[in-house]
Formats: C-alpha cells, structure tokens, sequence
C-alpha cells in the first residue's frame, strides 16, 4: 500500500504540534556536555594497536628505498606496512573522474607533499611516532607543478605516469543559444577571479579503528564517519571484499562539514590490522596529518566570466570559465565540486541561457575534497561580483538590480538553463525582509557620510541558492558513479508503549536526532525526551547515506513519518479487530486510537501496542504482530542527467539575501564587519533553533572563507599551513552579531514543505562580503578579484590605486 | 639531582588522588584520557590553538596539550567530568542546552572549563571580559554568538547562587 | 603529535636547577617555563631534546615585586599574574598592555615572564616592552649573577644573549617617570594571534617638545627592533602631523629586512612598522605630560 506522507504540518495525527516547527531543547545535549558521548578516540578494544603514518616530505618524487627494519626492532613494534603492502592487498582508490585514484600508500612515486609512504602499528601512539621516525625512505626528486597553468601545457611533469596528461576533464557545457546572447547584449563584462584553497577543518579530525578478521575475511571498523554506508562501500572496493563482509561502526562526532575525509588513513590502518593478524588497529589523524594531508582542501580555484546584459538591466546571459586544481588525485570527490554547480548555475535570477568551460586540473598538491556548499559558494562569489559590476556599471542599486533580475513568486516550479528544477520561492519578499532588517536607506546614508570623511565603508547585497536534498545526477558530468540515496528509519514500539528509533548515521551536530523525536512525539503523542533515538552499524541498520548536500533533515523526517505512518496503518488494522469495525473508522489522533464518531471508544498507543506483542493470538494471522516499521525515503521525480549533464537533481532550492556592512582601514587593509543582516527561505523549519545554528554557523564559516581562511602552497607545492598558526579560522572576534528574518515558502515537494538548509549561509557570505569590500574599494576605482581579502591584499590594492609604488 | 625517563605522578583529578607511573613526555591530555579514562577531555589540535582540551588546574584553565602531565605534580585538575554533580548538570551546562551553545559538542568542554574560570573568579563579568575567555577557543559549528549567549546565561544562573562548584 | 622521548628534571630550587644544567651538555637541555611556547615544538617533534628541565616548580621564582627603582618579576610568574596585579597595571601601565596582548587568558594562565623573555620570538609584545622599558635581565649561572640590559638580551631569532648554563631569574622594569607617555599598538590577523607587527613608543613632553622618545617595532625583523633614528626624528620637535610623519622614512630605512610569511609580504610588514610606528608615538604623545 502506497504511503502518504504528510506534506504539512497539519497533516500530523494532532490538533496541534507541540514539538515540530519548534525550538525545543535538544535530546543529544546532555550527554554531549557530560562527556558520556563516545567519540572514536574514546574507544579501547582488546588489544588494541595504535596506527602513525610516515608522509612523503617531497610533492613529488621517486622513492628508490625503503628500509622499515629499524623500526620493526623497536620495542612496542607490532606490524608495519609500505607501499608494497597496499599494492598486494588493496586496490587503488575510486575516484571521480574515474581512473584518477592510487594506493593508498606510495609505491614507486610519491605525488604530493604528505603522502603515506609507510604505516607503523604499535602499542601505544607515542611509540609509534617513533618508529615512523626510524624507517628510511631515499627519494629521488622529480619536478614539480603547482600551478594548473603550467599543468596543462603538453610539456609539463605529469601527475599520474599512467594518464596522458594532466588534464583530467575538459568540457564546454552550452545550455541555450549563449553566443546569439552575447552578440546581441548591449553590455558584456568580463572578470577574473581567484578562490583559493580553504576547507573543513572539524574540530575532530578523521579517526578509526579497523579490524580485519583473517579467518572469515570480515573487516569491521569503528570511526569518526560521516556516510557509513558510502564509506563501507568504499573499503570493500578498496579490499575486492564482498560488501555485505564490510560492517561499520559511526560514532557521534565533531563535525564534518564534507571534510572528514579519512579514507585513506582507514584503509593503512585495514593493512595494518591484517599485518598484525587481525588485532585493531586505531589512527587518530592529529590536526598536523589533518591540515598537511587529510580530507581538509577543497576548491582551489580559477575563474574567467562573463554576463550578457540588455538595454533593460536584464542579464541575459552567463559563462563561467573555470580551471579548477583537484591536486594529484581525483580519489577525494573534489570534482564533484566542479558539477555541483549546475543545481543552481544561474541563481536567483531569470537568466536565459549560460555556458560552463569546465578544466579540471591535476597538480603536485593534496587532493581537493569536499566542504560544505560543495562547490556553489565560489560559483556565487563570482556570479555576486558580476552582478554588481554590471549594476555599477549601469548606474543601478545592486539591491533592484537583482530585485529586476530575480525569478517571480509564480514562476515556479521554474527550470534553470543547467536543467535543475526549483521547487518554490519567493526572492522578491526575501530581499525586501533583508533590506528592512538592515534599514538599507539609513545604511546607505550613513555610508555617504563615511565616504565623505574618506572612510572606506562599504554595504554588499548578495543572493544565492542553496540546493537541498542531493541527487547522484547532479554530478553525472564528472563521471560519479551513484545509484540513488536511500535514507530509511526503523521505528518500533516495545510492550509497554516505548518508542524507538533506529538511524543509520550517527551524531554530527545538526541536531537530527532531536528531530527525529520531534516527529514521533507529535506523531504518537510523546514527549521528545522520551523517544529513544540510537545509530546503528551498516550491517543493521536501513538503509541509510547520513547527512550531506543538504538532504538529511528532510531525508529523515520522509523517512520517519513514512515508518510511523506504516506503524499507524497496522494499529488501525488491530484496533478496527479489537473494537470488531473497519479500519477506516479508526484514527489516530493525539496518541489515541479513536473510533470515529463514538467518544470515549478508544485505546493508547500503549495498549495497541501492549496488546500487538503480548496478545498475537487475537490479531489475524496476516498481520505482524511488532509493532515496528521501516520507511526507506528518496527525493521523488528525479532524473538521469542528458549529454548536457541537465537533470532534475536536487530537490529543494533554498534562498537567502544577506545585507552586509564592512569598513576597510586604509592603513592596514584590515576588514570590519559592522553590520550582518539576512533573511532566508528554507521552507517549513522544523526546528528554528537548529535551523538558526545551522545559519549562524555557516555565516561564520563563510566569513571565515571571505576573510581569513587559506591554505598557501609555494612554487614547488610545499604547503604552507599546516597549523592552526597558519591555517586561521575564525574566532569570537572574527563575528559580528547575526540578525536573522525568516520567510517561509514551504516547498510542494517533500515532507512537512522542509527545505534543505545545512550547508546554509555559506552559500552567500563570501559573496555578500566580498560584494561589500568591493563597494568599499569603489571610489578608489579598484576592486578585489580574490578570496580571501587577506589585509595584505587589500593594503596592496589601495596602494596601488592610490598611484603608489 | 636526578633526571627520569619515568615519573611517578601524584595529583588530584575531580577531588579523587591519583598516583600514577608515566612516561614524562606524556602531556595531560593523553594522561587524562589514555591513563584514567576521562575522556571528556578532547583533543583538537595538540598545539595550543583551538583550546578543545582545556581543563582547570587550580582553578585555572589551561590547555592541557601544553602542558606534560608531570607539571600537574601535587596540583589539583579539574575536567568536564567534574562538573555535573549528583546527577545535576552544572549551571553552564544548563545555560549550553538552554542557548543551543552547542551542536557537535566536540568542542564545547573547552569553552565550559575556561567560561567555569571565569564565573568561579568573577560574578558578574561584562561582555568584554566574557569574550576574552571565549576568544580562546575555536569552534567551528555555531559561530560563537550562542556560545556568547550562553556564557551570560551561565553568569546569571551562578550569580543567582545557581553554583555548587565555586571554592 | 606526540613528542619524542626525553628525561625530565623538576627542581625546586634554582642551585640544583644550575646543578642539572652544568650536568648535561647545554645543547641537549631545553629549559621549560610554563611550556606555551615549548610545548608545540615538543609535540611537533621540531623541539628533541634530551633532557627538559622544568622550572615551574621553583617556587622563588614567582613574584611581583615593589622596588625602589620600580618593580621585580620573577622569572616564572605567569602573565596572568602579570596582568591582575594592580600595581603593574597601574605603575606599569604599557607592560601591562603587552601582558594583555599576549595569546589568550587560557595561555596568560601559564605562560611566564621569564618564558617569553627567553624564548625571544620576533613577533612576541614583551621584548619590545622590555626594550622600549629599559627592563634589566637578572641571569644567574654557574658563576653567579649579572644584569643584561633589554636592548642587549635579544640577539636574533630565538637568541639571547643567555649563556649556556644560565637562566633567567627576574625581569627589573624601571619605573616610568611622572608624565611619560606611553602606547602600545599591534596588527594581527585574529584577536589573539602573533602580531603581524606591533611598536611600543614612550616620551615625554617638555613645553610642548618632545623629549626622550623610544620606539620599538616588533614582528618586522629577527628581533624585537629599537628605531633610533625615528626616535631623532621626533625628539626635540613639537607634537605635530608633521614631526610624525617624518618618522615614516627611517622607520622604513630601519626595516631592512622584514619577514616575510603567508600571512604578510615585506612590503606590508615594511609599511605596516611605518604606520604603527607614527600611531604609537602620536597616542604616546596625547597621554604625555598631565598624564592620559
């Protein structure tokens, strides 16, 4: 029987929800402030090994030796692995574009600074960072290319000996007749842009504990991971296991944001438990291998583009030129954050037809990975500065330049030229709840006085899209291999009415398992606290991808309604039994099984399902007597992408405006955010207080991005930042206050109207604060083209437009 | 004088003495977690920056990555552990829940140990002084502000006589 | 991040502290005072010594006190000390803005005096104080004691002017005579951080003209550097835009050869010493003679 799932929220059997759509304190907080939570490094099993890496000094080199017997001799010594081992047991890593992936330890060349070329287990972390010291490696150093530039030309060191060159994709996507756009446009600009390297950096970094059972040939590891049935799937291609012998074990832990990586790490520690004959082996990547080498790095990019304007201030179309530098390998998924893109190419706005001249680059640097946004943030970056060239160009205020430019409320669903689908919105109402938040007049007044003292002040207006609920077919173009993204609940009802709630992804601070009980305290008529929500291992659990691309609070909430809904039919059915009527005469309502139209003929949950388990014998023998289901849930009508790599991919399309203040000192470049202001449309929030945590921290994590965060390679790809000295992420200084204004288009596609919204603000803060430097900058007839405006650019920019030397 | 390449330790961990054999180079994070099971103490960075490990060593909070576990020697060391009592939660972390001062809680007994200094030496702190405290610390979830709202939260609970824990 | 094996000794006093030093080949030992610096090095293995010798438990070694001259710190009193101790803030005012400056309260509680004195980090706020302060080392070795002067101490990067077999065992910091001015500026990238560059500036102010300035640049060069040339430019001149601007071309003729890093190129650190220069000694200026 086909289920329905509520599509809002008065669809819920209550008269009233008394916990969705509110904030309610959190039912993971105490035990996350108690410290009762396990994170990985918590966890002791029997003898237990522990896992140090030794990483390659040079980005690129031939290793001629290694000499691991040194520290085979020292004491606490147990198993130690090279290059040969991964090659005899582990396959090279999968990677996108495909044949892009190598062993997980160096064999005869090392790629990138960081590299593992050898991996000792020991019996405590100490002595193992001691024995990595003791293996000898004698490399041959090769040369070295750190720039895509000099990458892609013919003559360059190549990456990888087995690819022809280094480039690893390059593709023109034209989507609508582009160049009749830009031939009749009356106004055509063009700009360069820079983004650099920046990343996750969770405040946990990557940690496991593998355990290769050589007997049965099951490997069973226990981690800090973020998709565990992805990951699974991903060590059992790494060790040609059958799936089904790969079981693993997610702990709660801190953070991810894309960026937990670990992949590799996980499969050197795999090669080291089956060295030591099974024993388990634990690596916690320190922050050092983290920063150095882990999944950290993401969108180090290149960016030529162009926008077609006509005699209105219409844009009428769009290219993007991007080289984008993936570093060695293409096995950390960084070109997904190539394609990502196309789920929301064009924006906010109504622009007609755009064009994507897409390289994708290998250098001598760390594989790019993932983060949150997973590519759109730099796209909007540039698409925002575009905008405001163009406005100031034609003498127009960037706020209705975009108002002009903005898909209509009526308009959706409403196709972009990329081929995605928006689901709902209305940007104009955004915009004008932004603008009055911020009081735009004053601000801009204010502004002119500040200009007239010759401050540099300057406001941004940007706007973005945040694609909600992911789909493997937004990234068909880069060869990712995918076959759709189940997420299932189990809920069940035990004797004396208890509910639980089985998921197959574990605590990582969005605050899920909250929403989880919000949904079937409503559901039942429970309180939250009540309702027991436990992660289970991949060999239990439903099927499950876990949080990522913005889908999992509204994945989960489809996937817990549907199993309450299954769970509801059946005590429908068993009370109808009971009270000897139809089932459709019976309703759930409040936590009570009604005969409909006979007051006061009605039973608890609890009894249902006390009578379900302890009295089987009255049911009918077709009904199972648990009271118990399982809803596995998809984002409905998606599609496989066509050649131009257009598909119906991700569900939602979120909206934000963010109105921005800073004020540049002139002496020092040094950027002051004064004012922060936004308003967003994330559909129904099921919980505002996370749905606000989730926004205030992406806000800072994309000031972080317009600001400070950036890791600086040399000229021989030697990394730069490999502390937190040097890699800077925002603190409390760094953050203005967030004032927030919701509005509430609820999306016709998913459950409860809920769009995804966990990548969030990242979408539009450096956008929106790049916009606002450069509006700074104008009077002095300069603007920056890179992110982030460290104060020494800045300086370096007024200097020069001053006519300095 | 004598030089070791063993230490005997003894010091006071949440009021319990502990004596303990140790490698020298082990810092107090590492003694904590892998010698008596606090694990509460979490790591970050290991070089002094994000301020995750901090805990209170005579009532001050430190990070406990710089710092080797033999300079604890006859101190008193206070974790997160230590601050819920009787199965109470301590005020600060009353005000956490209450301000979503957390989402992955990874980082968050690092801001409770140095926000804990901070309300056991001054009752009243204002919104500079609250900051410096928080200032040392990273997280990388919330963006601070809710952190912030639950350090006066945390003030107003404990200068309401909501403390247990001030000396 | 776990740091390579060593011995470790915690004495108590400072004659067995030199005892121990003497013992061991000095290039082996690494003196350790509240670690915030060390610490890192140790755990990033870029630190490998044989033996650390703590001084953290010599408890003469901490205390602030009141002298004739001005005040003595014990080489091992924290910065938190530092900074809650009235009489520093209110005798010993730009000190005290250095101390506050540094790191963040979870660092100040122990990190030491001593400590950063001696680990002279171009880029830290107390040798600049010191130097600009007139502070007195107080070392003691082997063969007793003697007093180096701030401007002598720090040598270069990580250097002093510390003997091997000696320690540092107080900081004197002269008292300010009534009606200096004084400032105290940096650039860093966060709250926090090691500046990007910092000066300290004091003068007085006689009849309007300035008299005795010092200024000191901190972050711009392989020391903490005291800009005498600057200092000429502005003394003996009224306090004007126009005495102060003139210190922009030797303080950069002073920064020969600025450091250079992710986070700042030469030209930025060059220009940055010249506009934080000019701002110290205006805000010193504005706070000399009847006080702030």
């Amino acid at each position: 029987m086909a289920i329905e799932i509520p599509k809002n929220l008065s669809e819920l059997p209550t008269r009233q929800t008394r916990f969705v759509g509110r904030g309610i304190r959190r039912v993971e907080d105490a035990a996350l402030l108690t410290g009762r939570v396990e994170f990985v490094d918590d966890v002791v099993l029997p003898r237990m090994l522990h896992c140090a890496i030794l990483r390659s000094p040079f980005a690129h080199a031939r290793i001629t030796r290694v000499d691991t017997s040194a520290a085979e001799a020292l004491e606490g010594v147990v198993a130690v692995v090279t290059g040969e081992d991964a090659k005899r047991w582990s396959f090279p890593a999968q990677s996108s574009p495909d044949g892009w992936g190598i062993h997980c330890i160096a064999g005869e060349k090392v790629h990138y600074v960081g590299e593992p070329v050898a991996a000792v287990a020991a019996s405590n972390r100490r002595v193992a960072e001691d024995a990595a010291e003791l293996i000898e490696v004698d490399y041959e150093p090769l040369d070295v290319v750190a720039d895509p530039f000099v990458a892609m030309q013919s003559d360059s060191p190549r990456v990888l000996d087995d690819q022809d060159s280094n480039v690893m994709m390059d593709r023109i996507f034209t989507w609508g007749d582009v160049d009749g756009a830009f031939a009749a446009a009356p106004h055509v600009f063009n700009e360069k842009f820079r983004w650099n390297r920046l990343g996750a950096n969770p405040t946990e970094t990557f940690g496991c504990i593998s355990e290769w059972d050589p007997m049965e040939l099951n490997l069973t590891i226990h981690g800090s991971i973020q998709s565990p049935g992805m990951f699974g799937l991903g060590r059992a291609a790494s060790f040609g296991l059958p799936s089904n012998k790969v079981n693993i074990i997610s702990h709660p832990h801190g953070g991810s944001f894309g960026g937990k990586g670990g992949t590799r790490g996980c499969d050197i520690s795999c090669l080291l438990s089956r060295k030591a004959g099974g024993r388990p082996v634990k690596w916690i990547e320190d922050r050092g291998e983290y920063l150095l080498s882990g999944g950290s790095q993401a969108w180090d990019r290149h960016y030529d583009v162009s926008l077609a304007v006509d005699a209105d201030g219409v844009v009428t179309g769009l290219k993007v030129g991007l080289v984008d530098d993936l570093g060695a390998t293409g096995e950390a998924y960084g070109a997904i954050s190539a394609a990502k893109p196309l789920a929301a190419f064009t924006g906010p706005y109504t622009i007609p037809v755009a064009q994507y001249d897409l390289k994708l680059v290998a250098t001598h640097k760390l594989p790019c990975g993932p983060y949150r946004g997973m590519g759109p943030p730099p796209h909007f970056f540039v698409l925002e500065q575009m905008m405001d060239i163009a406005a100031r160009a034609l003498g127009e205020d960037p706020a209705e330049f975009r108002r002009k430019n903005f898909i209509a409320p009526d308009a959706f669903p409403y196709t972009i030229p990329s081929g995605n689908e928006y689901d709902s919105g209305n940007y104009p109402e955004v915009l004008d709840q932004a603008l009055a938040l911020a009081d735009y007049p004053a601000l801009r007044a204010a502004q002119a006085e500040a200009r007239a003292e010759g401050r540099l002040v300057g406001i941004g207006v940007a706007s973005a899209i945040e694609p909600g609920v992911f789909d493997w077919n937004a990234y068909a173009i880069v060869g990712m291999p995918g076959t759709g993204v189940p997420e299932g609940a189990t809920v069940s009802i035990d004797i004396v009415g208890m509910a639980t709630v089985r998921v197959g992804f574990s605590l990582e601070g969005q605050g899920q398992y909250t929403l989880v009980s919000q949904l079937v305290a409503d559901y039942f008529g429970y309180e939250p606290e009540s309702v027991r929500v436990v992660h289970v291992d991949t060999q239990s659990a439903p099927p499950s991808f876990g949080p990522g691309g913005s889908r999992l609070g509204v994945a989960i909430t489809g996937a817990v309604l549907g199993a309450c809904e299954r769970i509801r039919e059946k005590m429908c059915r068993v009370v109808a039994v009971l009270m000897q009527t139809e089932p459709e005469n019976i309703e759930l309502m409040d936590g009570k099984f009604c005969l409909k139209g006979a007051p006061g003929a009605e039973m608890t949950v609890a009894e249902v399902a006390g009578t379900m388990l302890g009295r089987s014998d009255l049911l009918p023998p077709d009904i199972d007597p648990r009271p118990e289901a399982t809803h596995v849930w998809t984002a409905p009508g998606r599609t496989p992408a066509d050649e131009e790599g257009r598909a119906k991919s991700y569900l939602t399309a979120a909206q934000a405006v963010h109105v921005v203040q800073v004020e540049i000192d002139r002496d020092t470049g040094m950027v002051e955010i004064q004012r922060y202001c936004l308003a967003d449309d994330c559909g129904t929030r099921l919980n505002p207080d996370t749905v606000e945590g989730q926004t205030e921290g992406s806000v800072v994590q994309g000031i972080g991005a317009a600001l400070l965060e950036e890791y600086v390679y040399d000229a021989d790809a030697q990394p730069l930042c490999t502390s937190f000295m040097d890699y800077l992420m925002p603190t409390v200084f760094d953050v203005p206050e967030i004032e927030k204004v919701a509005v509430v288009t609820p999306s016709p596609f998913t459950p409860l109207g809920a769009k995804g919204c966990g990548e969030g603000a990242i979408h539009t803060t450096p956008a929106a604060i790049m916009c606002a430097i450069n509006d700074a900058l104008s009077p002095l007839g300069t603007s920056a083209r890179e992110v982030p405006a460290a104060p020494a650019r800045l300086w370096k920019l007024i200097r020069e437009a001053n006519g300095g030397g | 004088m004598t030089t070791n390449r063993e230490y005997t330790l003894r010091l006071k961990v949440n009021g319990d003495a502990y004596e303990s054999r140790i490698d020298p180079r082990m810092n107090l994070a590492d003694y904590l977690r892998e010698e008596l099971g606090l694990t509460a103490t979490h790591v970050g960075c290991e070089h002094g920056v994000c301020g995750i490990c901090n805990v209170l060593v005579d009532g001050r909070a430190v990070r406990s990555c710089l710092m080797l576990a033999a300079q604890a020697e006859g101190r008193e060391v206070r974790t997160v552990e230590g601050l819920a009592e009787g199965g109470k939660l301590h005020p600060i972390q009353e005000a956490f829940i209450e301000e979503h001062g957390l989402q992955c809680g990874f980082c968050t007994g690092g801001f409770m140990m140095a926000v804990c200094e901070l309300l056991e030496n001054n009752a009243s702190p204002s919104e500079e002084e609250i900051k410096d405290v928080v200032g040392g610390q990273i997280c990388r979830c919330t963006g601070y502000n809710a952190i912030m709202r639950a350090a006066h939260n945390a003030a107003a609970k404990m200068g309401a006589g909501g403390s247990s824990a001030a000396e | 991040m776990k740091s390579a094996p060593f011995e470790y000794a915690a004495p108590s006093t400072i004659g067995d502290a030199l005892q121990i030093l003497a013992e061991n080949d000095p290039d082996e030992v690494k003196l350790m005072a509240g670690g915030q610096s060390l610490m890192p090095l140790l755990n990033m293995r870029l630190a490998r010594p044989e033996l650390v010798l703590d001084l953290g438990r010599i408890a003469d070694l901490d205390y602030i006190r009141e002298t004739d001259a001005g005040v003595a710190i014990g080489a091992m009193t924290t910065k938190r000390a530092v900074e809650e101790s009235d009489l520093i803030r209110q005798q010993h005012p730009l000190f005290w803005e250095s101390t506050v400056a540094i790191g963040h309260p979870q660092i100040r509680n122990r990190g030491t005096v001593g400590g950063s004195m001696a680990q002279a980090d171009p880029a830290s706020e107390y040798p600049a104080a010191a130097i600009a302060l007139d502070v007195e080392m107080v070392v003691q070795g082997a063969s007793g004691e003697r007093i180096i002067a701030a401007e002598d101490f720090f040598v270069t990067y990580l250097t002093t002017a510390l003997e091997p077999g000696e320690i540092l065992t107080e900081v004197r910091i002269p008292r300010l005579q009534p009606g200096t001015g004084w400032a105290f500026d940096e650039v860093a990238r966060r709250h926090g951080d090691f500046a990007i560059v910092g000066a300290v500036a004091t003068l007085a102010l006689e009849g309007g003209v300035i008299r005795d300035p010092r200024l000191v640049i901190f972050g711009a060069a392989d020391r903490a550097l005291r800009l005498r040339a600057a200092e000429e430019a502005v003394a003996g001149r009224p306090v004007s835009d126009e005495t102060f601007d003139g210190t922009a071309a030797p303080i950069a003729q002073a920064v020969e050869d600025p450091l250079s890093d992710v986070h700042a190129s030469e030209e930025y650190r060059r220009h940055l010493a010249v506009v934080l220069g000019g701002r110290v000694l205006r805000v010193a200026a504005s706070r000399a003679g009847g006080g702030e």
